[in-house]
């Protein structure tokens, strides 16, 4: 067993429970995509870990973390878009006061 | 070795830079003037503000000086003088300056006062504004290269200069490196005659020292970045390679703080409608016409 | 030397993030994910990916001082200085977090990685580059071309989602 690969991939699963945590914890939306931001920090980790110590060939690996950033950076554009709407209707983004979005 | 000589050449540049700004703005030529000041800073209080958010206001002008030292890590002042000579050195600088804009908003928000907020606040728009400008640029030149590495940038030059191979890139990055380092232009984070100085606004004593030192070696940082990627860095005839390369810099330090005295200043939206409706289209034809002349062998 | 790097900035890593949700300042928060995302980006280059890290501590300074501002204009009270608590569910979520963490080590530390690792050693950084933009522009083009697309998409229903409608063809779409 790889002792580097392990330490990675636990940094990676910590990363993951504590964006749980704070998707699940938070009532702000903007908190709550900070949760979702560490949650695709601990898939960023994963991969590449898994690219260093098991396929440092192949370069499929690096172009994943790529999208994932892209991914990143996407989620947030259209997360504060929402934001920027929702507060300009309803004055707030306290998602406690967003029932009615439940389908 | 090559650190303790390009971190003396940085602070010799920002003296340099702080001389001719004394002479741009006061007109007054004073050789001793920046070292008395700085003395002068150094020994007068350092007031704290009410309530202050003391990590970042004591993080903020550190964060500043870290971050144009580190630009400045990747950039050769000759073939052998250089910190870091990194894979990556082209993308390494634009994440060293990415973060004069964290220590910027920690400065505006730190201390807790109104206008020291605003700049900082400013400078994010800014930011937006001018970071493609910064990238874009550093592609071609890097297309050029075929290499990320700065000693390879500049040995591409050997024939041409990349100022005069591809102007429009030189242009657009000259243009955002004056932004980079808020200098007058674009000095709307730190405009003395309307913010009461932004995010300088509440800082006193040492502190303050630090934080325009750290502005002076970005600037000296951002003209070595223009040399080493549009001037040939050190490349030129019969002189020493390092002196060209100060020589170079020195030349741009001084071009920018030119530019700032003759231009009027621009507000953060028209700045922003301008990179992103002129500037950013402008730096694609530029990284398309340099992929048509390198295919073509030129 | 690796193992201790990796440690240590993983460490880095996991404790501003856990500074993120500790704070009720506002611009704390988003300066610890910052830092935390910093790290990882120095615990990549740890693991030799040396593009990826300057990257990742490149892309992550812009886009958390982004959400800087978002938190300070949309928070009550983004100095933290009145002490309100925004959060709910608290001991769900926290059951939420520690049985994942514990979950997906369990899974890290109980699977056979030896048997699927087909190479142990990274090629050096220029290498890397030059294979990675090889990948990009070769096999995997369709792939990145689709994220740009995406990324096109994504900007234009952002500026839709966002403007503001003018108001006098507001008084027609209600």
């Amino acid at each position: 067993m790889n002792p580097d690969l392990l330490l990675a991939l636990i940094t990676g699963a910590a990363l993951f429970g504590i964006g749980l945590y704070g998707v699940l914890s938070q009532t702000n939306l903007v908190m709550l995509m900070m949760g979702i931001e560490l949650i695709l920090a601990g898939a960023l980790v994963n991969l590449v870990a898994f690219w260093r110590f098991l396929h440092a060939d192949s370069y499929a690996g690096q172009m994943f973390v790529l999208i994932v950033m892209t991914v990143m950076a996407l989620e947030m554009a259209v997360g504060f878009a929402v934001a920027l709407a929702r507060f300009r209707a309803r004055g707030s983004v306290e998602m406690e006061e967003a029932q009615e979005l439940k389908g | 070795m090559s650190v303790l000589i390009i971190v003396l050449g940085l602070l010799a540049g920002a003296y340099a830079v702080a001389l001719l700004e004394d002479r741009l703005t006061r007109g007054s030529f004073a050789p001793a003037a920046p070292l008395l000041a700085a003395a002068a800073l150094l020994a007068r209080e350092s007031i704290v503000t009410r309530k202050p958010d003391r990590l970042l206001f004591e993080t903020a002008p550190v964060l500043l000086l870290i971050a144009a030292l580190l630009a400045a890590a990747v950039l050769p002042l000759s073939p052998t003088l250089i910190v870091a000579d990194l894979a990556t050195g082209g993308l390494f600088i634009n994440a060293a300056l990415a973060y004069v804009l964290v220590a910027l908003l920690m400065a505006g928000w730190g201390p807790d006062g109104a206008y020291a907020m605003v700049g900082g606040w400013r400078f994010l728009g800014q930011v937006i504004a001018y970071s493609m400008l910064i990238v874009m640029p550093i592609t071609a030149v890097a297309i050029r290269a075929e290499s990320l590495l700065t000693t390879a940038i500049v040995g591409s030059q050997e024939g041409w200069w990349n100022m005069f191979y591809q102007p429009l890139g030189f242009l657009l990055f000259f243009i955002a490196s004056l932004a980079v380092c808020f200098l007058p232009p674009f000095d709307r984070p730190s405009a003395e005659g309307e913010l009461a100085a932004g995010v300088e606004a509440e800082y006193t004593g040492a502190r303050l020292a630090i934080l325009r030192l750290g502005r002076m070696v970005l600037v000296v940082s951002l003209a070595a970045a223009t040399s080493v990627f549009f001037l040939g860095g050190w490349l030129g005839p019969w002189l020493p390679p390092w002196v060209w390369s100060a020589l170079k810099v020195l030349a741009v330090a001084a071009l920018m703080l030119l530019a700032g005295y003759y231009l009027p200043r621009v507000r953060e939206e028209h700045l922003l409608a301008w990179c992103w409706k002129l500037g950013i289209p402008l730096a694609l034809l530029n990284i398309f016409i340099v992929g048509v002349m390198v295919l073509a062998g030129l | 030397m690796q193992t201790f790097f990796i440690g240590f900035f993983g460490l880095a890593a996991i404790v501003f993030a856990v500074a993120v949700f500790r704070t009720s300042s506002m611009m704390r928060s988003a300066l610890a994910l910052l830092f935390s995302q910093t790290a990882l980006g120095a615990l990549f280059l740890a693991l030799q990916a040396e593009f990826l890290g300057v990257l990742q501590i490149m892309m992550m300074a812009t886009e958390m001082s982004i959400m800087a501002i978002f938190m300070v204009m949309f928070m009550m009270d983004p100095g933290g200085l009145g002490g309100m608590d925004m959060s709910h569910q608290k001991r769900l979520s926290m059951i939420a977090g520690l049985g994942a963490v514990m979950l997906v080590s369990a899974i890290a530390a109980y699977t056979r990685w030896q048997e699927l690792a087909s190479l142990s050693q990274a090629a050096a950084a220029d290498e890397q580059i030059r294979h990675l933009g090889r990948e990009l522009l070769g096999r995997s083009m369709l792939v990145f071309e689709t994220a740009g697309i995406t990324i096109l998409t994504a900007m234009i229903a952002t500026t839709a989602v966002a403007v503001k409608v003018p108001a006098e063809n507001a008084s027609h779409e209600s």
